[in-house]
């Protein structure tokens, strides 16, 4: 795993790292009746338990890794304007802040 | 005048593990020489499920010695990148634009990566379009010879960022795409 901007977050940046990769490999996960209590036979599931499994999800990530981002980023935070950059992402930010995805049909058909 | 680069192939693996690859390595032709990797923001829309991150490379500066020297930067190149992950539909969209020298020269990248249409379950397309542009604030017959250059690197990187995927994934999950090794 690369490092840190600023060496002595390198530790923290990779528990962080490590954190999220193990919780987004069971993001990625396709949501099915056993991510639901129950477990029933994995069928479609109703828009309700959709967002009730979705939901479950992000508190997970926000219980297993809230604290050690919030240490990483407490951490890097005035590493940027050390670097000059601060400027330089504040400029990009304005010209393109990036809020939302493209569209996938814009995206597929480039 | 600006130059534009695209380039489409596919990664014998599926979507969901060339997701947990990304994070693990970074592909980028801007950025063919990682010297660091930070989070700035992730956020997950409550909504729709996407994972959208922020993220800022540091790499050795991707522009020739001389330029650098000319244009008055430093020795270390930064990239502000942003993805999106959509766990529903499976796509992922990447877009990056340098942050360093961008007074004179921008290089904005867009990249897809979605399941093949032959073959979703086993295998990835990637989509990638570069547009690079000299801005206003260099001179116009220094600029377009900038451009070219800088497209040239932008594919030699290309490649090399493919080749050095292809064999991060093979070591994390296996597989025999019957491509070289990283260069």
């Amino acid at each position: 795993m690369a490092h840190s901007l600023k060496p002595e977050c390198t530790p923290l940046k990779h528990k962080y790292d490590a954190c999220f990769n193990a919780w987004f490999e069971g993001y990625l996960q396709p949501l099915s009746a056993p991510a639901l209590a129950g477990g029933a036979a994995a069928k479609p599931l109703t828009q309700e338990a959709r967002e009730a499994a979705q939901r479950g999800k992000r508190e997970e990530y926000e219980r297993t890794c809230g604290k050690v981002w919030e240490a990483y980023r407490g951490c890097l935070s005035g590493a940027l304007t050390e670097k000059r950059l601060d400027d330089l992402l504040q400029q990009a930010r304005e010209e393109n802040p990036m809020l939302e995805p493209e569209s996938p049909e814009s995206a597929r058909q480039r | 005048m600006v130059q534009y680069f695209s380039n489409a192939f596919h990664y014998d693996h599926p979507w969901a593990k060339v997701q947990m690859g990304m994070w693990q390595k970074y592909p980028n032709p801007q950025c063919a020489h990682v010297i660091s990797v930070d989070v700035l923001d992730r956020t997950i829309d409550p909504q729709t499920g996407i994972i959208r991150t922020e993220r800022l490379l540091g790499c050795k500066q991707a522009a020739p010695a001389w330029a650098v020297k000319f244009l008055g930067g430093t020795e270390d190149a930064y990239v502000r990148e942003v993805s999106f992950v959509d766990p529903i539909t499976k796509t992922t969209t990447i877009e990056s634009v340098n942050l360093s020298l961008s007074d004179y020269l921008t290089v904005v990248e867009k990249i897809t990566y979605v399941p093949s249409i032959a073959f979703p379950k086993t295998r990835t397309t990637f989509r990638q379009t570069a547009e690079i542009q000299a801005r206003p604030k260099l001179w116009k017959s220094v600029g377009c010879q900038i451009e070219l250059m800088s497209l040239d690197r932008f594919k030699q990187n290309a490649i090399r960022g493919k080749e050095g995927f292809e064999g991060v994934l093979r070591r994390l999950f296996g597989g025999d795409d019957n491509t070289q090794d990283a260069a």
